[in-house]
């Protein structure tokens, strides 16, 4: 018994690159999980606002249906086209789920509970969102077809765009917190609902998560997947597994936006009674689980996107990035820096 | 099927491509195939393959008795079965001088607005979906379904009701139905608002549609454009006050019109028309019951009825716009010839075409589903 407890306290120290595997199998089981039923939670919830039901048959109301999708897609045939190229074509998809997983090494849950905490986390995550692209941009080029050509020019482009108006807002909470490390992003952040950046913050933050939504080639900026014109886009040539984990990033990348935005506007582990004569009736609710509130109004807004707008043209799409978004941005982060310097009361003081 | 097959050296370098739409593609109504060439995003040249459809309606006519087209006629135009039901029963009445009771009359105009009802919310829902906002074609098609409801106690079919027939209608309207059937209008006319909110008020929405196929009057005639396609140009014609046939002489209705002539403006003539439509059902639930006598006149034994020789032709106003019959008979138990004048054959061959030419890709489907063509009916 002894034994078994020394040797979980020393795990750690003694095997450190176990242990972080462990650490990293903790992370990534249940995000792979919660994207199943993400995409469940997405069928149903839009099913109700379209007056049907969503799957209900696999399962108590449903609830196995994401496995069942599972099992079926990795039983299906990889089929390449003739005119591909075999090892991009495989890569592709892996480029792109990749990014969307590494991101959450610096993602903290909770105070402390992170699993890497490193000073540059925001420019990492800028880093790694930026080369999801490529997946799809090779996906596009190595399909050797036209739909999947055309999607994959239009999703670069679009990314593109929209990186520069997310980054600028990443900017402007970079400026509002002071350092790069989003542990202290959220920290920055401590006091409550009205102490949080998306107030000081708000058009950042409806940019931030506009930008994110474009980013991820969801509804109303799915022109890259395009269905009543380019059919799928750039993964049109995709088959079983091999489209199963481009339709695993795209929600991974669903959920990762969701944290950030809840990481960086709306304070991330913080509970909203801070300071309030409200506080001591939630002070035992960890903060992991107001993360994971706040994820679930982002991901929500998600899904009422998509079934209540219809698609952007795609020249609207650049023209509301690059006409729009970022010059707000800029006038912002001035705006931002201008009240960090003076020390505006109630942030940044 | 090997890649050295696909080199594209072998063919002069070029801007431009072609990209298929169907016959199966899902910006595309029905197996229809269009062939867009393209330089960019923009479409240079537009042609429209029917015939993945082709069930040759109107050389089957010519094999069956008059009585029997009756269940032909409407698979020819599914959303929109019943004024080709109508119409069919109105050319060979025309031809063998016969006339349908009043009462059945008014219950024909019901059914014809019905089926504009569940049509109308059919097309915008398609168009809907054509940019991405499945939710309001979900609504439609579940709208749709308690129009259909209504159909199906009223006739015993929910799509192919089969119940009209030269000299009438088969048997009267059930107890209650009409009482049911306001309830619906009153239930579908609340629902209008939340249409508006979703969808024609919808500002993505009205940019995305905005400007896109648009065509004058001048165009629009010449192409032989009818319906609400014809009037989102801003021309009020509408065979129904126009030309009246059946009792629509006795029935008050707005002709709806637009001015742009654009997909927007095509949509907003159809989401008028719904009100008008609820607006005539209305009219027909108070004086339907005060309309007094049969549904049907006596017609000669079915199997035995040879119609008079002559020609006739016989137009209605369908949902998608001018629907006509042009019989011929030889005195024959069986038609000479039927040609049916469909509105899709127009607008979704010669006219998408044209207005394909300068679109950007995206709208393609958008184009096509303004116009609300029917593919079984473009090819006959």
């Amino acid at each position: 018994m002894e034994a078994i407890t020394n040797f979980l306290v020393s795990f750690p120290t003694e095997f450190p690159v176990l242990w972080i595997l462990v650490r990293i199998v903790v992370i990534v089981l249940p995000l792979m999980l919660a994207v199943a039923y993400f995409t469940y939670a997405e069928r149903k919830i839009i099913g109700y606002m379209q007056v049907r039901l969503g799957p209900n048959r696999v399962g108590p109301k449903g609830w196995l249906q994401p496995i069942a999708d599972a099992v079926k897609l990795m039983f299906k045939e990889i089929i390449i086209p003739s005119g591909a190229n075999k090892f991009l074509f495989v890569l592709a998809p892996m480029l792109a789920l990749g990014p969307a997983l590494a991101a959450w090494a610096v993602l903290p849950f909770d105070d402390g509970m992170v699993l890497t905490d490193i000073n540059a986390g925001l420019l990492y995550i800028l880093a790694l969102t930026s080369v999801a692209v490529y997946g799809v941009i090779i996906a596009g080029w190595v399909s050797n077809s036209k739909y999947a050509f055309l999607g994959a020019i239009r999703s670069a482009a679009q990314i593109v765009s929209y990186e520069i108006a997310m980054g600028f807002a990443l900017v402007g909470v970079l400026v509002a917190a002071g350092s790069l490390n989003l542990s202290d992003i959220v920290r920055a952040q401590e006091g409550g609902l009205l102490h949080w950046f998306w107030l000081p913050l708000l058009p950042l933050f409806v940019i931030y998560f506009i930008s994110g939504v474009a980013e991820t080639n969801r509804a109303p900026f799915d022109v890259a997947e395009g269905e009543s014109e380019i059919v799928a886009g750039f993964h049109v040539e995709y088959s079983g597994m091999t489209f199963a984990v481009f339709f695993l990033a795209e929600y991974a990348n669903m959920i990762l936006i969701s944290a950030l935005t809840a990481l960086m506007f709306l304070g991330g582990w913080l509970s909203p009674f801070q300071g309030s004569f409200m506080e001591s009736w939630f002070t035992w609710v960890p903060g992991i689980i107001w993360f994971f509130l706040k994820i679930l109004i982002f991901g929500f807004l998600f899904l009422w996107f998509r079934a209540t707008f219809p698609r952007y043209r795609y020249d609207q799409i650049m023209r509301l990035g690059w006409k729009v978004f970022i010059p707000i941005t800029i006038v912002w982060i001035l705006v931002v820096a201008v009240a960090v310097v003076y020390k505006f009361p109630i942030w940044f003081d | 099927m090997r890649p050295e097959n696909y080199q594209a050296k072998s063919h002069p370098p070029s801007n431009e491509y072609e990209l298929n739409f169907g016959p199966n593609h899902p910006g595309i109504e029905g197996n229809y195939a269009l062939r867009v060439k393209l330089r960019g995003d923009r479409v240079i040249e537009a042609r429209a393959d029917a015939g993945y459809l082709h069930r040759g309606f109107e050389k089957l006519m010519e094999g069956r008795l008059w009585i029997q087209n009756i269940a032909l006629v409407p698979r020819i135009c599914v959303p929109d079965p019943t004024p080709m039901e109508v119409c069919y029963s109105l050319s060979v009445e025309t031809l063998c001088v016969l006339e349908a009771p009043e009462r059945a009359q008014w219950i024909r105009v019901m059914q014809l607005e019905m089926s504009r009802l569940a049509a109308h919310l059919f097309a915008f829902g398609g168009h809907a979906a054509t940019t991405g906002l499945y939710t309001n074609m979900f609504w439609g098609v579940a709208d749709r379904d308690l129009i259909l409801d209504r159909f199906e106690e009223l006739t015993g079919g929910r799509v192919y009701s089969i119940y009209n027939l030269p000299g009438g209608v088969r048997r009267d309207v059930p107890d209650g139905f009409l009482e049911r059937l306001a309830a619906l209008l009153d239930y579908l006319e609340a629902r209008l608002e939340d249409y508006d909110n979703l969808f024609f008020r919808n500002q993505v929405f009205i940019r995305r549609a905005r400007d896109v196929g648009a065509m004058t009057r001048e165009q629009a005639l010449e192409w032989g454009v009818t319906g609400p396609n014809l009037r989102a140009t801003g021309l009020a014609f509408d065979v129904r006050r126009d030309d009246p046939y059946l009792i629509y002489d006795q029935l008050e209705f707005d002709v709806i019109t637009q001015q742009a002539g654009d997909a927007l403006a095509r949509n907003l003539v159809r989401r008028g028309e719904l009100k008008q439509s609820i607006r005539i059902l209305r009219q027909i639930i108070e004086r339907l019951p005060a309309v007094p006598g049969p549904v049907r006149v006596p017609i000669p034994n079915p199997l035995a009825w040879n119609a008079p020789a002559g020609e006739t032709y016989t137009r209605v106003e369908s949902s998608k716009g001018e629907l006509a019959y042009y019989v011929v008979s030889t005195g024959g138990d069986k038609p000479y010839r039927v040609q049916v004048r469909g509105p899709s054959a127009m607008h979704a061959v010669r006219v998408l075409e044209k207005l394909s030419v300068g679109a950007r890709l995206e709208d393609v489907a958008q184009i096509m589903f303004s116009l609300d063509a029917c593919p079984p009916e473009v090819d006959r």
